[in-house]
This record gives structure tokens, C-alpha cells and sequence, in this order.
């Protein structure tokens, strides 16, 4: 069911370098990976926007008590030529190639994530699985 | 993933079976089973072979658009075997289109530039590639090169791929062989001259041509050359000798399209398998795949058994 797309980026690309591909791919996330391919971290659109603002404003819950978007336009510009390591999840969360479909789902309900990495036995990066996927095999019964 | 391929200017292959084919005509398709689309370039046909031999690849490159979506949607369906990690560019992949008539036996090829490629998805390409080397043992770089790159890519991919201790193919235009080869020799070189009867500057005519050209490229260090003579014949020059493989059999020319991305594929497999074996062998088996190929009218690649099949219909010459 995993896609095998195994699109990553090494923990010294730049922030913008990695939106630029999660933009043109349309890839909600995207696997941080050694030179030898194992996985040692995860990068989503969140982890970006979070970078991008203020810690305050998530406890602010709308959009409307944000005065102006300098702040916001500010810290973008500073983040876009930082290191992804210095925002990426890490260590990331990953699912085996023989983990069953219910366990995946269960990390993403869980974790509230719309994408994992799919790894083999040592760690390294085979391909990606989507909450898409997951939903398209619980329809054709695999679940 | 044993086996990286390099597709940098892919595109989505169209191919209609027209009966009595002509131009300046107006044809109407029979039906579905007569228009097919897949996705193509030669770097990707490699992958599709190799999966049919039961080997694991990734295949990498540089795709744009909308065209390029669907092109990565439907290899991303062809098989388990074969891994992806295209970089996304704005500008279109191209569209492929073919026409086989197989009453008349011809097929009308029209291939389009594709998009421009700017430094920075070449430099991104790159960065991928070194991180998948480390896990691949052969690298094949093959086909031809979107507009705003030369040959020279080509010979930095294989230098590096070297570098790491891999085996490496190349299949490509004497323009791009020429500047490569600069940078780097390859393992394996099967010369593209489809287009052009020309390698590193020199006309191929006469037999005596083929066999001096695919004898030098052995002298600038490679460990194999193939060049097609006559479309149905191949001159294969090793370390050893120079010879000519060929078959009684009759091909078809519309039946040639993939064909020597089998043979790339079949000969990839001979090394990654066979750790032992000859180069002449390694050309023969990669002759019998893209003989085996031209059995079938679609795209479609060979599985082992047919390559052995057509095994027993190779003829083997020494030339020199």
C-alpha cells in the first residue's frame, strides 16, 4: 500500500530548499535521511509553520488576535537559509514494511500525522504511507 | 534497490497501433487496446526491464508538470521493484508519440525537446543521486538530456558513481558520449547511434567502421562496447576481441521500440547476478533480451525465459 517514493532531504538542506520541493511535489512532509539513507528525521508542513511564528501564537487559536504579519514575515525570512535539522521532528516516527495496516493507522490517529516514512530492518528508507493509502485499503478491505 | 537509473528528461509515452498508417489521412483507433501510454525515457524503460527480471531499482531524474504527474503516477503502479525520487520543474515532460503499423511494418517515431532544466533542479538531482549511491551497485545513465545540459552531467554522475565502486552503464548520443567520456569512462558503453551513424567524431560506414569504433572505445578503458550494426546485428568489442552477434531471425522494425533499453537491462542483470562472467557473455544475454523484445509489438519487456529462448537463435562471429 506504501508509495515508493523515497524523496528526501539530507539534515543540511535548507528550510528553503525543502518547502521548495514539499511545494512543487505536493508532499505534506518529507523524510530526513544519513548519507546511507536511514531515516533520522521527519519534516512537515507544521514543523515549518511552527518554526515560522511565535511560540504564543498557537495558544491563540485564531488568526484574528495576530496584529500584523511582520513578526511572521520576519522569522520566515531568517528560517528559509537555516539547516532542516534545526526544525525537523527527531528522532522521527516510522513504520516497518511489515508493520500491519491497523498498527499504521493507529500511529497516525494517535500522533495526528498525515504521513509516515516506510522503513526496512536497519533503519532505511523504502518509501512513504499516506492516511489516503490507509483509507483506500480499509475500502478494498485490507484493513 | 541494487540498480539507480538515471531518466533526466523523461517523458509519457504514447503509443497507437494505426493499420496502413499514412500521412495527410485521417485514422481512427479501433479501440483502447490499440492506444497505450506509459511512462518512458530510457532511463525508466531500464527499470521497467529490470523489474521484469526480478531486480530492484530506483529510478531518478528530473520530471515537470502536469504531464510529468501522470508519468509518475503510472511507473509508480508498474511494479514493487522500482523506487522513485523524480525532482518536480514547472516547465511540462515531454509527450512521446509512436505509430506502428503492422501491416505495413513501419513505426513513425515523434519526439518532442522537453523542458528547460534550471542549475538548481540539477543541483538537488545530485545531492539525491550521492545519497543513493550509497545503497545501489550499478548505475545506468542513459538517453537523451532536457535543454540547458550537456554531456558533462553525465560524466560527473558516472565519476562519482566510480568513485563509490559501482558499476556503470551508459547508453547515449555521441554529443553526450563524446563530452562524458571526458569525465569519465564507464563500465559498459552502448553507444546510441539511431539517430546519427557517428561515435567520438568518426562515420561509421563500412563494417570495418563499427568494429574500429567499438575496439577504441574499449582502448579509452571501457570493459565492454556494443554497437548496433544494421539494426538486427551488433558489434561487440571486449578486453578480449571484437565479435559479431546476430540471428537468422526476422525482426520486425516496428517491434524495436524498447528494445535496447532490454538489452541495457538484461546486460546490467548478466553483471549483478553472474559476478563471474564474461563480458561477451553479458553482451549476448543483453542481445537475446532485446531479441525477445522485438518478439512482442508493445513496449513490453522480456521475462528471463524468453531471454533464454532467444538465446538459442544468437549467432556469435569473431571479427578481429
Amino acid at each position: 500500500m506504501m508509495v515508493r517514493d523515497v524523496t528526501a532531504v539530507t539534515q543540511d538542506e535548507t528550510v528553503e530548499n525543502v518547502v521548495r520541493i514539499m511545494a512543487t511535489q505536493f508532499l505534506s512532509g518529507i523524510p530526513v535521511v544519513t548519507e546511507d539513507m536511514r531515516v533520522i528525521g521527519f519534516v512537515s508542513e507544521s514543523d515549518v509553520i511552527r518554526a515560522a511564528i511565535p511560540g504564543y501564537f498557537s495558544l491563540l487559536q485564531s488568526t484574528t488576535f495576530i496584529p500584523d504579519m511582520s513578526q511572521f514575515l520576519k522569522m520566515a525570512a531568517k528560517l528559509k537559509d537555516k539547516p532542516i535539522r534545526e526544525i525537523m521532528t527527531h528522532p522521527p516516527l516510522v513504520v516497518n514494511e511489515n508493520a500491519s495496516l491497523a498498527h499504521v493507522a493507529d500511529l497516525m490517529i494517535k500522533h495526528n500525522v498525515k504521513i509516515l516514512p516506510v522503513v526496512d530492518e536497519h533503519g532505511r528508507l523504502l518509501g512513504v504511507i499516506t492516511r489516503t493509502n490507509i483509507v483506500r485499503a480499509a475500502m478494498e478491505g485490507y484493513l | 534497490m541494487k540498480v539507480i537509473t538515471v531518466t533526466l528528461n523523461p517523458a509519457l509515452d504514447r503509443e497507437f497501433i494505426i493499420e496502413e498508417f499514412t500521412v495527410n489521412a485521417y485514422h481512427r483507433i479501433k479501440g483502447q487496446n490499440h492506444m497505450m501510454m506509459n511512462p518512458g525515457g530510457k532511463g525508466i524503460n531500464v527499470s521497467m526491464a529490470l523489474a521484469k527480471l526480478g531486480v530492484s531499482s530506483i529510478a531518478i531524474g528530473i520530471i515537470g508538470g502536469y504531464t510529468g504527474r501522470v508519468l509518475l503516477t503510472e511507473l509508480n503502479k508498474v511494479s514493487p521493484l522500482i523506487s522513485t525520487s523524480f525532482v518536480h520543474i514547472e516547465e511540462e515532460t515531454r509527450e512521446n508519440i509512436v505509430i506502428v503499423d503492422p501491416v505495413n511494418h513501419t513505426m513513425t517515431s515523434i519526439n518532442s525537446p522537453g523542458p528547460r532544466v534550471d542549475r538548481k533542479a540539477v543541483e538537488l538531482l545530485l545531492k539525491r543521486y550521492e545519497i543513493y549511491l550509497s545503497r545501489a551497485e550499478a548505475v545506468v545513465l542513459s538517453g537523451s538530456l532536457p535543454q540547458g545540459l550537456t554531456g558533462e552531467i553525465y560524466g560527473k554522475m558516472a565519476k562519482k558513481a566510480k568513485e563509490k565502486g559501482r558499476m556503470v552503464f551508459f547508453d547515449m548520443i555521441d554529443e553526450y558520449l563524446t563530452e562524458a567520456l571526458e569525465i569519465c569512462v564507464p563500465d559498459v558503453v552502448k553507444p546510441d547511434v539511431r539517430g546519427s551513424l557517428t561515435i567520438l567524431g568518426e562515420r561509421l560506414e563500412s563494417l570495418e567502421d563499427y568494429v574500429e569504433a567499438a575496439a577504441n572505445l574499449v582502448k579509452r578503458g571501457c570493459k565492454l562496447a556494443v554497437v548496433s550494426y544494421e539494426i538486427k546485428n551488433d558489434v561487440v568489442a571486449t578486453q578480449d576481441g571484437v565479435w559479431l552477434i546476430s540471428t537468422e531471425e526476422k525482426v520486425d522494425p516496428e517491434n524495436i521500440l524498447g528494445a535496447g533499453d532490454a538489452y541495457v537491462a538484461a546486460m546490467v542483470y548478466k553483471r549483478l547476478t553472474e559476478k563471474n562472467v564474461s563480458m561477451l557473455e553479458v553482451a549476448r544475454f543483453g542481445y537475446a533480451a532485446a531479441l525477445a523484445k522485438t518478439r512482442k509489438l508493445a513496449k513490453e519487456m522480456p521475462e528471463y525465459e524468453e531471454i533464454s529462448e532467444a538465446l538459442k537463435s544468437c549467432r556469435l562471429e569473431r571479427l578481429r
